[in-house]
């Protein structure tokens, strides 16, 4: 089976996936008690008012009947509009999607840039102290709240010493006459820097804590084997074992937990962004559930599954560029 | 413009749903909290305008030329605008920052009491009040050039209950509008309606032909308004930036060149903007962080109680609290001084009926013998009242809080004391969707306590009329209580709250709501608890800052003129 064929074959599996999705989201936002159109107009509006938000919601159909509309509505790429912004959902989102996968983008890099560096010398340093300080700082990370870690960042960094903004996210790409104090597009990136540090370092702590820990084990499992005994046996130097023989090796299980990892940096998001004010998906999850904006909660949850499905794909795909061995036809 | 749509009676502004500031009756016609509900908590609009403000600003009135010209102001407020015209906003954030680019034809002073601002002069006003005349200013235009027309008055005043918008409630008092000139403007009212002089008139003007060229540009990309801010840009959720109109035609000419706000919804990390110099005034600060803004060194607290009321109540449809005597023995669970003592303090203060206090200060109602209703705890007169009104030992109360920790904690409060009395007592903390659903049920299965809060202008019938007032308009809708059908009592009280409505002479008026608010709480159908204050943290280079009651804030108006020190 070619690449390309296996890749259509998982976007295609991915179809059935999101549409369990949809429904799952769609029952689940009807069986919140409440009435959007309380929320939407206070406790008592009119039953002309009321009637009409409800029309134009289809809010006045059966269940079954605004299910099979939604569907068709998403085949279309239609997630309707947004109660309580009153623009397309699909607008909403893609205001602030960039904004979320920027900072995802940041705190991966984050992660995968500590936790690889501290799994290697965690696994060749067994036992010893650098061992059990990376132990501890990986037990540390995961078992800290997000939003904690940015409180105390903040507190810190912001509060007590000044070094970093407390809010915002600045856009790299942004022009330099819609950022305050900007002069060109190089103080515009140093801007960004300075504002996605904090919040890089709340979202990314938990995934590094992760990736440390998966590596560790992964390099200690990978220089036990058989060949690195050999190579060692040859005269190799460690140095050149670790970089030619075993790294490469130990990185599938990595590329795994990236993947799966997503969902958990998407949950994450959500406080982070609240915490530092960002205006990414997070933030706008938090508003459509707290103003009971069901399309929009709607919307945003396919939106998360579609992401989450995509970064699995890229993930399996990514395996055969790590290790040859892995073919598409269904064999190892 | 009918009665009809008398029913639309509230809107999201009034019901203090636990997010965002205070008043801002100027703009949109009426004040109240946001959507939302985060922890810290609040909202609420009224007051005396007499707030303690310890801040290190200048109160000194208006812009007195000592003032720095020019300056960027950034300020945090709690959520994002979401639209700027003022025909259909309905949020505090969005009236926050309208309310800088419109005018009404009367504006706040310092306190509650309104002065012209299109206007020229008072408004002349039949026998009857049941007809206004106002002259509207000869050199007042908007900010494209164009006069304003006693037709963009008749517009502006018509196009809510014309449109159905959410605010369509807060002028359904005017019958007919008649425009003999282009600077004169009637209003003829259906009924001579006691607030109108004191709080409608001060709704915005909105020119009539921009607005109708295109509504949504005017909503959110080119609001024209005639105040002395103009709209610059806004991406929702980030900020939205007004400028100042340098041709306004009135007086001041703000020294502001420019303000931006910004939405910071985590109370913590908005003190930290504070401290670290991003924002220059952050809004709405929470009790356990007070003392944090305290300890900033170059900046201070600015706060006036707002216009608002938030309480405990009970359903007098359903269950043992239909009996008052229940309801007393209820008041003796708990000592309510104390909770806003414990949970409210210093962000609110105490109130001790539906009236918040600057109300109070401005008709002169006698509030001692309304403070000496509420019982101080004592377990063992509860349970002797319990016993005499039968309530069975296996009762299991039901208290629903909306998502707010203030009430929450009120809440809790009477939990333990009815636990302490015997009881089963469960405090449910729902969501907005779910909690107004259940608390106009009247069924004893969703409630027999709840608490609440509500903001409205500044005039007694805000804070009667729609919460106790029994019409076919307000009945069982606005009020879980269903106080008014209780008792014969009950209804010859809520009644006067409709007379008094209806009721052009103020003394007349004054009798009739202290009599009715005498009733309702010695039968303890409302426990009033607290008021909560316009709280600003302000640096000190930002001059002649005005929190306000009503509006939440000023920053060029009447009686003053913010400048930032370079």
């Amino acid at each position: 089976m070619s690449r390309l064929r296996y890749t259509i074959g998982r976007l295609l599996q991915a179809i059935p996936v999101l549409v369990g999705v949809v429904t799952i989201t769609f029952l689940l936002t009807d069986a919140i008690p409440g009435d959007p159109v309380s929320i939407m107009l206070g406790p008592s509006p009119s039953a002309q008012q009321a009637e009409a938000i409800r029309a134009k919601f289809g809010l006045d159909q059966p269940l079954y009947v605004r299910y099979f509309n939604y569907l068709f509505d998403v085949i279309q790429l239609d997630l309707g509009e947004s109660l309580y912004y009153g623009v397309p959902v699909t607008q909403k989102i893609m205001e602030r999607l960039p904004v979320t996968m920027l900072l995802m983008t940041s705190s991966f890099t984050f992660a995968l840039v500590t936790a690889v560096p501290l799994g290697i010398i965690s696994a060749k340093r067994r036992n010893k102290p650098a061992d059990h300080i990376s132990r501890v700082v990986a037990l540390l990370g995961v078992s800290t709240p997000s939003f904690w870690i940015g409180l105390m960042l903040i507190i810190v960094f912001a509060y007590n010493v000044s070094w970093f903004p407390a809010t915002g996210l600045v856009m790299p790409w942004a022009p330099p006459s819609a950022i305050g104090g900007a002069s060109n597009q190089i103080d515009v990136i140093v801007t960004s820097i300075r504002h996605l540090v904090l919040p890089t370092i709340t979202l990314g702590t938990l995934q590094m804590a992760a990736f440390t820990r998966i590596e560790r084990s992964s390099m200690l499992e990978v220089l036990g084997e058989e060949y690195v005994k050999l190579a060692r046996a040859y005269g190799v130097s460690e140095g050149k074992i670790l970089r030619k023989h075993a790294f490469r090796n130990a990185q599938l299980p990595l590329i795994t937990i990236v993947g799966l990892q997503l969902t958990t940096a998407l949950g994450g998001a959500v406080l982070t962004e609240t915490v530092f004010s960002i205006n990414g998906m997070g933030r706008l999850v938090i508003t459509a559930i707290q103003n009971q904006d069901f399309l929009l909660v709607m919307g945003t949850t396919l939106m998360f599954g579609v992401v989450f499905v995509v970064g699995v794909i890229i993930t399996d795909l990514s395996y055969a560029y790590v290790d040859p061995r892995v073919s598409f036809d269904g064999g190892d | 413009m009918t009665k009809d749509n008398n029913s639309q009676l509230i809107d999201r502004r009034r019901m203090l749903q636990g997010l965002g500031v205070a008043g801002i009756a100027s703009v949109a016609g009426c004040s109240g909290g946001g959507g939302g509900g985060d922890d810290t908590g609040n909202d609420s609009g009224n007051g005396s305008g007499d707030g303690s403000g310890d801040g290190n600003q200048s109160d000194d009135g208006s812009g007195d030329g000592q003032a720095s010209q020019g300056g960027q102001l950034k300020m945090a407020l709690v959520k994002s605008p979401l639209e700027f015209d003022p025909i259909v906003l309905n949020d505090v954030p969005s009236a926050q920052v309208s309310q800088n680019i419109f005018e009404g034809l009367y504006e706040y002073d310092e306190s509650t009491g309104l002065v012209p601002a299109l206007a020229d002069g008072e408004p002349e006003v039949n026998d009857e009040g049941t007809v206004y005349t106002v002259q509207i200013a000869e050199d007042a235009t908007f900010q494209n050039g164009d006069d304003v027309t006693s037709e963009d008055v008749k517009y502006s005043f018509e196009a809510p209950v014309d449109e159905e918008t959410d605010n369509a409630s807060e002028l359904n008092m005017v019958d007919t509008i008649d425009t003999p000139d282009e600077k004169t403007v009637v209003f003829n009212l259906s009924y001579p309606y006691g607030a109108f002089g004191e709080t409608t008139l001060a709704w915005s003007i909105v020119p009539k032909s921009v607005r109708e060229e295109d509504p949504d540009a005017f909503n959110d990309s080119k609001p024209v308004g005639s105040g002395p801010f103009e709209f610059d840009e806004w991406q929702e959720g980030n900020f939205a930036r007004i400028t100042r109109y340098d041709d306004y035609w009135g007086d001041p000419m703000p020294n502001l060149e420019s303000v931006e706000f910004v939405p910071v919804e985590e109370s913590t990390t908005r003190v930290t903007t504070l401290r670290n110099g991003e924002n220059d005034i952050i809004e709405e600060i929470p009790p356990k962080l007070y003392s944090s803004v305290e300890q900033i060194q170059d900046a201070g607290i600015q706060e006036v109680p707002g216009i608002g009321y938030f309480y405990m109540a009970f359903n007098c449809a359903e269950g043992p609290t239909t009996d008052p005597k229940v309801r007393e023995a209820v008041d003796y669970c708990f000592d309510m001084d104390q909770a806003v003592s414990n949970y409210v303090e210093p962000s609110g203060v105490r109130q001790y009926s539906p009236l918040p206090q600057s109300i109070v200060d401005d008709w002169g109602f006698d509030t001692g013998p309304w403070e000496q209703i509420p019982h101080s705890k004592d377990i063992e007169q509860a349970q002797q009242l319990f016993d005499e009104a039968g309530v069975s030992q296996d009762y299991s109360w039901r208290i629903i809080v909306p998502p707010d920790d203030k009430r929450e904690q009120i809440g809790v409060t009477v939990s333990n004391g009815l636990q302490e009395a015997g009881f089963d007592a469960e405090v449910q903390r729902l969501d907005w969707g779910a909690f107004l659903e259940q608390y106009v049920s009247g069924s004893e299965d969703d409630y027999n306590i709840y608490t609440l809060g509500w903001s409205g202008s500044p005039d007694p019938d805000a804070f009667t009329y729609y919460m106790f007032g029994a019409t076919e308009d307000t009945l069982g809708v606005t009020d879980g209580t269903f106080y008014h059908d209780s008792s014969e009592r009950a209804k010859e009280a809520t009644e006067k709250f409709v007379e008094a409505r209806e009721t052009n002479d103020q003394e007349q008026r004054k009798q009739l709501y202290t009599e009715g608010i005498t009733t309702v709480l010695e039968d303890r159908a409302h426990l009033p608890a607290y008021n909560l204050k316009n709280s600003f943290g302000v640096k000190e280079y930002v001059n002649d800052f005005a929190e306000h009651p009503v509006d939440s804030f000023h920053l060029s108006s009447n009686h003053n003129n913010v400048s930032i020190d370079e």
